[in-house]
């Protein structure tokens, strides 16, 4: 006895909606990273902006001590890297990218610290899953930076001459440069 | 009779140093030959011989003040009284009512050891520091004010890096602004009676010297700041004012009376000292009942205002209220030490026994002030 044909095409619709569903309620995502990165901060421009800054060399100061220079570059690192972002989703290229160049500067600075206070005999298991982590969380960012970035762009500001900003370059150069850590 | 209270008062010293040692922490190594776990298995017996010292020493207390009003105890021996006070209580063991000792040892030593930011840095992030076996307070940054962290680098360095060194250096240093202080409230009040009130207050003695309490140390900077300030040295006396506040900040609300005695001083009129230590009592009282904003009202807060309040012994009503409040603060100890927990009952508790001393007097001066018009 062979199945009735009503019963094996409900079977064959039961199936394909099963695929659909399947297909369509699961995404394909990277490895996410459950570090936490800070709220967008003043942006470039604006009339905070400038204390930001001030604030930023006089914390250098105040964060002293390895672990406390550690915390340091990687807070302004965080913070460039969402700031750098905000602009690149604003389309503010030059911006963006001057900001992603010092989140960079501040990310390098970070593991030095560490080897340091390794030096000095403190135990630094944890700072290093924190960096490893963070690190995870910047490369996820700059990948989806890099997808709705033009390869390079031309920067022509107004009575002077045009710049031409390498941004998928340097968003890969980013990348690299948090990879080291992962 | 007086001979007998004042050595009476140096063996309940002695006890009560020796009794401090019952609450050793058992992850306290350093300290490990003299852990009995005699608290933790006797917690009744406990409550019991802690609530009789604190009768005992508010009793001696009350002695010592009788004995100055009949003006029988001399400056003398009110100056032994608080060398006896200050030689035997060092050798207690601090832990007993509060742990935050540890906490000054554990910034200082993030600080000075470690070289790293204690406001950034918590003592928990260095993994395998034997401080972190019994301090309770470790994942947290410094709480207290720059200058105490700086102020706290002498027992430190001086501790050499052996913690019961340390630990004794830290007792020993925050002993002598006990002293200063004593001798301050001397200097400006010319009043022996000024003198007992503040340096024999059970309250001041037990949170100072046996817990070792920084508070003590902005009092005692707040005080430089009014004698130099009734020396018209006002200068001076803002200099000393930030460094109080910059011990644990609940000074700076003692700035105003500062810039009112300027005024006054600017405009030639005289300053009257006992209103100025009655508003600043007022003031720090108000700071400690609004300290619950923060945590909770610490027993040991009371010495902002019991410091001002010695000042202050003509107003007795005052100087009785402080006096039952300070008992029943001493009492909130009482809930934890037999429940062994901070929640539960013990919080009801904890009020319940602060406020029904005061109660009782309050009733009390009532009673007795109907039975005299009546009378």
């Amino acid at each position: 006895m062979g199945i009735p044909f009503k019963k094996f095409k409900m079977r064959r619709y039961f199936f394909v909606f099963f695929v659909i569903f399947f297909l369509t309620s699961t995404k394909i995502t990277f490895a996410q990273s459950s570090y936490v990165l800070p709220y967008p901060s003043a942006m470039p421009g604006s009339i905070s902006y400038k204390s930001h800054i001030l604030s930023e060399e006089l914390q250098k100061y105040w964060y002293f001590g390895n672990f406390g220079q550690f915390y340091y570059n990687l807070k302004q690192s965080d913070k460039y890297l969402v700031e750098a972002k905000t602009l690149f989703e604003y389309k503010q290229y030059l911006l963006g990218y001057n900001a992603l160049l010092k989140s960079n500067e501040y990310f390098i600075k970070i593991n030095p610290f560490l080897i340091k206070a390794k030096i000095e005999g403190k135990d630094i298991s944890e700072k290093s899953k924190i960096l490893d982590m963070a690190s995870q969380k910047h490369v996820e960012i700059l990948v989806q930076i890099e997808k709705n970035t033009p390869i390079e762009f031309v920067w022509t500001p107004e009575k002077s001459s045009a710049t031409k900003l390498l941004l998928r370059k340097s968003i890969d150069d980013s990348i690299s440069v948090r990879q080291k850590n992962i | 009779m007086k001979k007998l209270l004042i050595y009476g008062y140096c063996c309940l010293l002695f006890f009560f140093s020796f009794f401090s040692y019952l609450f050793i922490d058992p992850g306290l190594l350093y300290l490990r030959n003299f852990y009995t776990g005699f608290f933790s298995e006797n917690r009744l017996v406990v409550i019991i011989l802690y609530t009789l010292f604190i009768c005992l020493f508010f009793l001696t207390y009350y002695l010592f003040i009788k004995l100055v009003r009949s003006e029988k105890l001399p400056l003398k021996q009110i100056f032994l009284l608080i060398v006896a006070n200050v030689s035997i209580l060092l050798f207690s063991y601090p832990a007993i009512l509060s742990f935050d000792i540890f906490n000054y040892i554990a910034t200082a030593k993030v600080a000075f050891f470690y070289h790293e930011n204690p406001y950034i840095v918590m003592p928990y992030e260095f993994i395998g520091d034997p401080l972190l076996l019994f301090m309770h307070a470790a994942n947290k940054v410094a709480l207290y004010a720059p200058f105490w962290t700086l102020l706290s680098a002498i027992p430190h360095l001086l501790g050499f890096n052996n913690f019961l060194i340390t630990l004794f250096n830290l007792k020993f240093f925050i002993s002598l602004f006990y002293v200063a202080g004593a001798f301050l409230v001397w200097k400006i009040s010319k009043n022996i009676y000024s003198v007992v009130l503040f340096a024999l207050n059970p309250l001041i003695v037990i949170e100072t010297l046996v817990s070792s309490h920084n508070d003590i140390v902005m009092m005692f900077f707040a005080l430089c700041a009014f004698f130099f300030a009734f020396k018209k040295k006002f200068i001076l006396a803002l200099l000393f004012l930030f460094f109080s506040i910059f011990i644990k900040y609940a000074t700076i609300v003692l700035l105003p009376i500062f810039i009112y005695m300027l005024i006054k001083y600017k405009s030639g009129e005289k300053i009257d000292q006992q209103n100025i230590f009655l508003i600043a009592a007022f003031l720090m009282f108000i700071v400690f009942l609004f300290s619950f904003l923060r945590e909770e009202i610490y027993p040991w807060y009371a010495i902002w205002f019991l410091t001002f309040i010695s000042f202050l012994p003509k107003k007795k009503n005052l100087v009785v209220l402080s006096t039952a409040l300070s008992f029943g603060l001493l009492l909130r100890y009482v809930p934890f030490m037999f429940l062994g927990t901070y929640f539960g009952l013990t919080p009801l508790i904890k009020v319940c026994v602060t406020v029904i001393p005061v109660f009782i007097v309050l009733a009390w001066s009532l009673i007795s002030k109907y039975a005299k018009k009546y009378n």
